[in-house]
Order: structure tokens, then C-alpha cells, then sequence
């Protein structure tokens, strides 16, 4: 029975279907069933499938965003559940990611939250035009352990260098690792402002995302 | 004295009919009467508003009525004169001639002596600048990529580059800002001797970018402004990427780029009524895996011609998109292919501006021979587009009735004279005494020919005291935006 619904949970995040997946989620905490194994049998294992599909072309990005969205409303009914019995979902490592101040751009930042959603980080997302001292804050409170800020700009990049500088006058710099990307941000540039790592695309974020938290 | 040989068309391509074009201005205008742009600029909020439009300063967005969008479009010329350091490079924007820039602005050099990347810099524009004086494809300059030794004020520090090192007339599309903007008027008026007569033939242009979707950018709209009131023309750049900032169909991407474009224009109309402006959109293709860009794709070389129609329905001239493209590395297959498509449609379409030559990697790298290999492809569309001559002295029928059945012409006068008159591609058919190995490829002539251009042609300098006069500028510059 349970097994079934699992199946289904896991359905609605490889096909996409947010409200359902809300529903369902519903349904599983109704019925008494432990929020972690709906998170481990049911929404890991559907985004772990959109991975799959994304990985050997068939899926494109819209189908990952609209797959990794349903896996986020059905997280937003089962954590707190999760959080009542004193548990804790397993990943990855906590990434806090923005866009620099003064920066608008939203949509690279977007897809690398989901590719590492995708890929079992747990991702809180802080917006574009954010400060230097909000990044330092937000990684805080979410107890972060991976940083990433993106620019777009020729003329908003080096924001990214006085992020590294405000975690360093923090005190936190040991304590994240810190990835650039954007389209004006090369490996040279991440190696000048003391980044722990450049990423040219969403894909390439990943593996290095993994790398940087030491995950398999 | 520079040497111009503008595109000018003798035939035409309309990829939109009219009604099709009433269809998209219909659609546009109901996006910036319902759902509006954002403005994030207290100034242009406080202008629409004092205008009718419906403004909600809370969120920055501005819904504008139809009425006000068309009434402002009508104010804005069709025809304007971009001035040139020397009078005889001023272009006429009139809607016959094509006129081709450089690209930029790019952010890494392939080094000229050691062909290893690295962070592009000031000098890199300086001779890019010379390089894009001597070539008779490049009609005006856009400083190719950014003076990153020069921190924040790199953008005031590419326009001094270029006006010292081109006649050309000079486009920037880096210096943003309302203080970055108010010194590149002055530097302007240094160039023009004057205000007055910086409004009549203005030495620099501007190309500001909208964000997609549907929204300005601060720094671009306050500079802007600044530019329309000193009589500085500025163009507005929508670049929809379909599937991502824009929707996944040609369509809507010019609806979206149209309306940013529009709104932006209508604000420059409103501050400075009859101010100079420009249409742009320059469309592109999400890649479905990876989300970056793709430029070289049939939906953009379609769009960026629709463009080109939509511009002219709101009365104004165009910068179209071409060359720029996202190969890796020049004289490839791929990177002449498509070059090849892009720089052919939007003249074809009859684009006034067109940018632009010269970069990879879509336009941020500086490969510096590419800027030649480009150049022979826009020849061969320049001769293309002039057409087939019918005249009589064409047809040629005296020398045919001469020649008759089976002789040869190789011994006309007239061949002897007309055979002069067709262009042949140098890179692919070296001469004799032509530049560069001849029995080496197309691409190592490329490089021979742009090292003979950097050694033998220096532009005339400008007088001492306008250089000082922008070294002046710089420096107070760089005191106040530091």
C-alpha cells in the first residue's frame, strides 16, 4: 500500500506535477506513513529519475525545473513533519546561493539551485541583488557549508570578490566553500578574487559543488 | 581619410507581412498597457507619471496607454546623421546603406604576440580601433572589449581609446551610469569643439541593453536619459533568449524584446522630445541542456531580420544583429557558416546598423585576424546585395555580336574594364603580390593582413589639447567614481 503511494509521489516529480505532488504529500502524512521514507522512497527516487532522463538528453530544462518544483512543494508539507519527530532529511551538503549586488540576473543562479536540488544538496535560494553582508547572514542561518554567487556582469563581478572578503572579515571563511559562475566569470578571475572554484554552466556546478563538500 | 564602403542593397527580404507586423505591434502594445515594464529609476518613474502613464512606484512597474507609446514614437527621427572624427566617415541614417560596427565587448584577448588568453585590456581597443579604421567594412566602431586595467572607469577609458585611435564614428555599449554618462558627453564635446555642434553630428552613439523580461536596467535608463538630453543617439537592446528570459517561440520573443525596446524609447522621447533613438533586438535560443546561449540557429537569423521591420514600423533605424557568433575558434566551418547567414539577412532586410565584427565565443573573445575573415564575408554580401546591372552597356550585347560563336572574351576592351570591377575575395584568391603566403590557408593570410594593417596604418592623431582635454576628464573621472 504505502509502496504504491510512494510510486506515485515519485511520479509526480518525474513528470512534473507540482499540485499534485502537494496533494500526495498530504495524503502520506493522513495516512500516518513516516515523512522521511516518503522523502527517501518517494521524491528522492522521482528526482534522482529526472536526473537520469536530464543526464541522457531526453529530459530538457524546463522538465528538471517543473520536476525539482513538485519535489520542493511536497518537501514544503513533509520537513516540518519531519522536523516535529526530531528527524532530518539526508544531504548533500546546505548551499546558499544568490546573485551579487547590483546584479539582476536570475536564471543561471536558478538552474544551478536546481541541478544541486536535483542532485541531493539541500539549496536555499537568496534571491538576485544581494549583499556582500546578506550572503555572510543568509549562510549563518542556514548553516551553509557551499556558497555560490553569480554575476553577470563585467561591472557587478567584482561583488563576488567582496563576498569572499566579507566572509573572511567574518571569521567564516574555513568554515563555507565558496563557487563563482556567470557569463563574465572565467577560471582566472576565480583564482585572482580566492574563490574555491569556478563553474562555466549549471552541469559543471555540480561536480564541482560535490567536489568542494568532499561527496562521492 | 577613412574609407567607407557601406552595404547598400538593391533588393530587399520582408520575413514579416503586414499583417503579421500588426499582429506583433497589437500584442506589444498590450503588454505595455497591461502587465508594463519595470523601471527601477525613481527619475523615469517621476517622468512617466507626470506623462499618464499608470506607475506603481512600489514595484517600479510603469503600464503604458497606447496613446501615449504612439504619439511619443512619432517624435522620434527616422533619419539622423552619426558624426564621424572626419566628415567624410559621418553615416546617414536614411534607410539605404547598411552600415557595419566591429563587435564588443569582449573580456578576453587571444594575445596578439603570444596567442594566449588573457583578461583583454585598453590597448587591445586602441588597435582593434586602427585595425577597424583602415577596413572598408567597418563603418563604425564599437571598442571591441573592455580596458579591464582600468577598473570602473574601463568604459570612459574604451571611448578614449577609440576616439584616439579611429575616425570612425565610435558606439559604446559599457558606459552606464548617470556620472559615467555625464563624462561621456564631455568627452563628446570635446571631440564635436562643442555642444551645439555635438547635436548635429554627434561623434559617439550608444547602445544600452534592456533585461529580459521585460525590464530596465538602472544604470542603463539613467544614462539614458543623460545621453537624449545632450542630443546623444542611444539605442535600446533587447536580447530575448527563447526558452528561458523570453518564451520558447520567435513570437514572443519579439513581443518581449519589442515592448522593452519600445518602452525605453518612449521614456527617451519624453525626457527629450525628438531625441535620437534606436530599435534593437537580438534574439537567441536557449540551450535545452546546458542553457547557454545559441546564436547560430534558423529562429534567431528569422528574428533578428523581423527585427529589422519592427524597428521601421515605430519610425526609427535599426542595429541588427550579425557576425558575433558562438564558435570557439576562427576560420572554421561552423563560425563562417554562420557568419555567413547572419551577415547576409539583416542587410537584406535592411538594417541600418549592424553589429558586428570581429569577436567568438558569442562576443567575448577577441580573436584579432577574425576581424579580417570577417570582412571578406561582408564584401562578398556587399557585392551580393548591389545586385545584377541591366543596363545596356551590362548586357554587354555589342561584345557578344563581336565575339559570336565560339571565341572567347578574354581580349575585350570591355572585359579588360569590367572584369576590374569584380570583387574577389583576397583570403580565398590570394594575388601574386597579395599579402600573406599564398600557398598558405585563408586563415594564416588573415593574420599577415592584420599584421601589415597594425604596422602601417596610424589614423590621423587628434590635436594635442583634445587629448589632454580627455586625459582630464579621466582623471577627475577616476577621482569621483573611485
Amino acid at each position: 500500500m504505502s509502496e504504491e503511494i510512494y510510486n506515485e509521489l515519485a511520479q509526480t516529480v518525474v513528470v512534473g506535477e507540482p499540485e499534485q505532488a502537494e496533494k500526495l504529500a498530504q495524503q502520506c502524512l493522513e495516512q500516518g506513513l513516516d515523512p522521511l521514507d516518503c522523502i527517501n522512497s518517494g521524491l528522492t527516487k522521482g528526482i534522482r529519475r529526472v536526473g537520469e532522463l536530464f543526464a541522457s538528453g531526453e529530459y530538457f530544462l524546463p522538465d528538471l525545473i517543473i520536476g525539482a518544483e513538485a519535489m520542493k512543494t511536497a518537501l514544503g508539507v513533509l520537513e516540518p513533519a519531519l522536523t516535529e519527530g526530531g528527524q532530518g532529511r539526508e544531504v548533500l551538503g546546505h548551499a546558499v546561493l544568490g546573485t551579487v549586488e547590483g546584479d539582476l540576473h536570475d536564471i543561471g543562479k536558478t538552474l544551478v539551485g536546481t541541478m544541486l536540488t536535483a542532485n541531493g544538496f539541500d539549496v536555499t535560494d537568496i534571491g538576485t541583488d544581494v549583499s556582500a553582508a546578506d550572503f555572510v547572514q543568509a549562510a549563518q542561518e542556514a548553516n551553509a557549508n557551499l556558497i555560490g554567487a553569480s554575476a553577470l556582469l563585467t561591472t557587478t563581478m567584482s561583488e563576488q570578490q567582496k563576498i569572499i572578503e566579507t566572509f573572511k572579515e567574518a571569521g567564516l571563511r574555513d568554515q563555507v566553500k565558496i563557487m563563482i559562475g556567470g557569463a563574465p566569470v572565467t577560471k582566472s578571475w576565480a583564482e585572482k578574487v580566492g574563490a574555491d572554484g569556478f563553474a562555466k554552466d549549471a552541469i559543471s556546478a555540480v561536480a564541482l559543488a560535490k567536489r568542494l563538500v568532499g561527496a562521492p | 581619410m577613412p574609407n567607407l564602403e557601406p552595404i547598400r542593397p538593391s533588393f530587399h527580404l520582408e520575413v514579416l507581412s503586414s499583417s503579421q507586423l500588426e499582429a506583433i505591434r497589437t500584442a506589444t502594445l498590450d503588454v505595455l498597457k497591461t502587465i508594463g515594464i519595470c523601471f527601477p529609476s525613481e527619475r523615469a518613474l517621476a517622468v512617466f507619471a507626470e506623462h499618464g502613464a499608470d506607475v506603481d512606484f512600489q514595484n517600479q512597474i510603469v503600464k503604458l496607454p497606447s496613446d501615449l507609446v504612439t504619439q511619443a514614437m512619432e517624435q522620434a527621427p527616422r533619419s539622423y546623421t552619426l558624426g564621424a572624427r572626419h566628415e567624410d566617415a559621418d553615416l546617414f541614417l536614411d534607410g539605404e546603406a547598411s552600415y557595419l560596427a566591429t563587435d564588443g565587448c569582449g573580456v578576453e584577448t587571444l594575445d596578439f604576440d603570444t596567442r594566449e588568453r588573457r583578461p583583454s585590456r585598453k590597448d587591445d581597443v586602441a588597435k582593434m580601433a586602427r585595425v577597424a579604421d583602415f577596413l572598408t567594412s567597418v563603418s563604425f566602431y564599437w571598442p571591441m572589449v573592455s580596458a579591464q586595467d582600468y577598473g570602473r572607469t574601463a568604459p570612459l577609458h574604451e571611448l578614449d581609446a577609440s576616439f584616439n585611435s579611429t575616425l570612425k564614428h565610435v558606439q559604446t555599449e559599457t558606459v552606464m551610469g548617470r556620472k559615467p554618462a555625464e563624462y561621456a558627453v564631455r568627452m563628446g564635446e570635446v571631440l564635436a569643439d562643442s555642444r551645439e555642434a555635438m547635436r548635429e553630428r554627434p561623434p559617439f552613439s550608444v547602445l544600452i541593453c534592456t533585461i529580459a523580461p521585460l525590464a530596465q536596467d538602472k544604470e542603463g535608463i539613467e544614462a539614458g536619459m543623460v545621453y537624449a538630453e545632450a542630443g546623444i543617439p542611444v539605442g535600446f537592446m533587447a536580447m530575448p533568449n527563447m526558452g528561458s528570459t523570453a518564451p520558447a517561440t520567435p513570437g514572443g520573443a519579439l513581443v518581449i524584446g519589442n515592448a522593452e525596446v519600445v518602452s525605453a524609447m518612449v521614456l527617451m522621447q519624453l525626457v527629450a522630445p525628438g531625441a535620437p533613438v534606436f530599435h534593437s533586438i537580438l534574439a537567441s535560443v536557449m540551450d535545452p541542456h546546458t542553457a547557454e546561449y545559441i546564436v547560430s540557429i534558423p529562429q534567431k537569423y528569422l528574428c533578428n531580420a523581423a527585427a529589422v521591420q519592427l524597428a521601421h514600423d515605430w519610425g526609427v533605424p535599426t542595429l541588427a544583429g550579425a557576425f558575433g557568433m558562438d564558435a570557439k575558434e576562427p576560420g572554421t566551418y561552423k563560425q563562417g557558416r554562420d557568419n555567413a547567414y547572419t551577415s547576409l539577412l539583416v542587410p537584406l532586410a535592411g538594417a541600418d546598423l549592424i553589429t558586428g565584427s570581429g569577436l567568438l565565443e558569442a562576443s567575448t573573445l577577441l580573436v584579432p585576424e577574425q576581424i579580417i575573415l570577417d570582412d571578406e564575408v561582408y564584401h562578398t554580401n556587399r557585392v551580393l546585395l548591389e545586385g545584377i546591372d541591366t543596363a545596356a552597356k551590362s548586357l554587354a550585347l555589342d561584345v557578344i555580336f563581336d565575339v559570336g560563336p565560339k571565341g572567347h572574351f578574354l581580349a575585350q576592351d570591355h572585359t579588360r574594364r569590367h572584369l576590374r570591377d569584380i570583387w574577389i575575395p583576397e583570403l580565398t584568391h590570394p594575388r601574386p603580390a597579395g599579402v600573406g603566403p599564398s600557398d598558405g590557408g585563408m586563415h594564416q593570410r588573415a593574420q599577415a593582413k592584420l599584421t601589415r594593417i597594425l604596422a602601417d596604418h596610424q589614423p590621423e592623431a587628434l590635436p594635442g589639447a583634445a587629448r589632454e582635454e580627455l586625459q582630464a576628464i579621466l582623471v577627475a573621472a577616476a577621482e569621483e567614481l573611485a
